[in-house]
């Protein structure tokens, strides 16, 4: 179906895009489009006004740190699988790219837009989550940070509020050697189930896991008794399936149209075993 | 700041198919749209009009993006490319060439987002695989070939060799 009737305006400037959008409980920020234009054209949302971020310059900015790289709420999923920094010091960030929707939509959908878009199935947030990204997010009164267990609360819900707006998110790079992967029924669709899992290696096998799970849940979930079942074994075929198991019996599995709660819980199960024996083949990919 | 409401137009200026063009669109009409209707360029199939079957794709500044989901006050500024620019007079470029010489189309609905979807990855990678070829066209839905003459035509030697040189599209 054809949007419904919206105003637009194109700020120049972060500042100009929040009192924009303080001024109207009904404007919404324009990102990529990608995921709020079908949602409007299937009439699910009638913004009265869209504020497009697409004139912000500063928003595009990928920029590498010592310890961080922040990258700007417009960075496209294409751009930031080019991105120098991205590839070499967040390779996390780069593997679960490969799965995100088609070459079309990566053209223009951006980072900052499916974080605060917050659709479960979306690989951004569980990436962000894995990594313990900080979420940068202004409004009138200014800045704050927000850490991603606060940042993502449920479908489609996030903790920036109405009158503000996220900017970037610093990722720190990670010590550990991380490896992404997820069940969709299609190439590009949104996942049933995906998981990052990351691992520091020392002479003993595995010294500390980390083990982030989405698609399951209603938002990006850690798998704590997994993880610390981890700490300290060498990674053999017997311990990796024990995760695995471990993870799903953590889960609050949801059901829908594409997959109940036992079938999410399996698949849970299954991509954290052969994640764990990928990385221990120190093949990530 | 750029601003319209509801009702109001705003003026577009794109580089369409290499030729300047000017166009006025309310904020809620998406760029296929306004291809079609003000520029009358109906090679920009609107199938199903929510971003998933990929019939719409065009260029973007050279790269392939959903017409149905960018607003037409979007493109201003930018360089647009459709089916219609493909060709040079009745010469299909490499790519249509292919197409046609392997039947890699029956009801041609799909056949302009496919061709677009192509571009995009021959630029970026002229010596793709076949499983490669595939699981970027999972982004474009043909329901009558069943994708095996498109992959044919699209991993055509004189069509991999077009793209090499940078001349396919």
């Amino acid at each position: 179906m054809k949007f419904p009737a919206f105003a637009y305006a194109a700020p120049t400037t972060v500042d100009e895009a929040v009192a924009l959008l303080a001024e109207d409980e009904d404007a919404r920020p324009l990102a990529g489009g990608q995921s709020l234009l079908p949602i409007m054209a299937l009439r699910m949302a009638a913004p009265s006004l869209l504020v497009d971020l697409g004139a912000i310059a500063s928003l595009r900015e990928v920029r590498d740190g010592p310890q961080s790289v922040r990258i700007g709420a417009m960075v496209t999923h294409a751009a930031n699988a080019r991105s120098a920094a991205v590839r070499d010091r967040l390779p996390l960030v780069g593997d679960a790219l490969h799965f995100v929707a088609h070459q079309a939509v990566r053209n223009r959908g951006t980072f900052g837009g499916s974080l605060a878009h917050a659709d479960p199935g979306a690989e951004m947030p569980v990436v962000v989550t894995a990594l313990g990204g900080t979420m940068l997010v202004v409004g009138a009164g200014g800045e704050r940070s927000v850490a991603p267990e606060e940042f993502f609360q449920g479908l489609y819900t996030t903790a920036v509020g109405q009158g503000e707006l996220l900017v970037a998110v610093d990722l720190p790079v990670s010590p550990l050697r991380w490896t992404f992967d997820e069940v969709a029924r299609r190439a590009g669709d949104l996942a049933m189930a995906m998981v990052a899992v990351g691992v520091r290696d020392d002479d003993n096998g595995c010294a500390e896991a980390r083990i982030v799970l989405g698609g399951v849940s209603d938002r990006p979930c850690r798998a704590p008794a997994a993880e610390a079942y981890l700490s300290g074994r060498a990674l053999t075929e017997d311990v990796a399936r024990e995760a695995g198991r471990l993870a799903a019996a953590d889960l609050d599995a949801r059901s829908d149209h594409h997959a109940n709660a036992a079938l999410r819980r399996s698949m849970a199960a299954a991509l954290v075993r052969r994640s764990l024996l990928r990385l221990a083949a120190g093949d990530p990919r | 700041m750029r601003r319209a409401d509801k009702d109001g137009r705003l003026e577009v200026a794109a580089t369409v198919n290499g030729s300047e063009r000017r166009f006025g669109a309310l904020p809620r009409t998406h760029l296929a749209d306004a291809l079609r209707n003000e520029l009358q360029l109906y090679g920009v199939h609107i199938g199903c009009e929510h971003g998933i079957c990929g019939a719409c794709t065009i260029l973007v500044d050279g790269l392939p993006v959903r017409s149905c989901l960018m607003l037409a006050v979007q493109a201003d500024g930018k360089r647009i490319d459709t089916v219609e620019g493909m060709a040079d007079g009745r010469t299909l470029s490499p790519l249509q060439d292919s197409f046609h010489r392997h039947h890699a189309l029956q009801c041609g609905f799909c056949t302009a987002g496919v061709l677009a979807t192509a571009v995009g990855l021959l630029r970026e990678n002229p010596n793709p695989t076949r499983q490669e070829v595939r699981e970027v066209l999972s982004g474009n839905i043909c329901r009558c070939t069943g994708y095996e003459t498109i992959v044919d035509a699209i991993t055509d030697p004189a069509v991999l060799a077009a793209f090499a040189k940078g001349a396919g599209a």
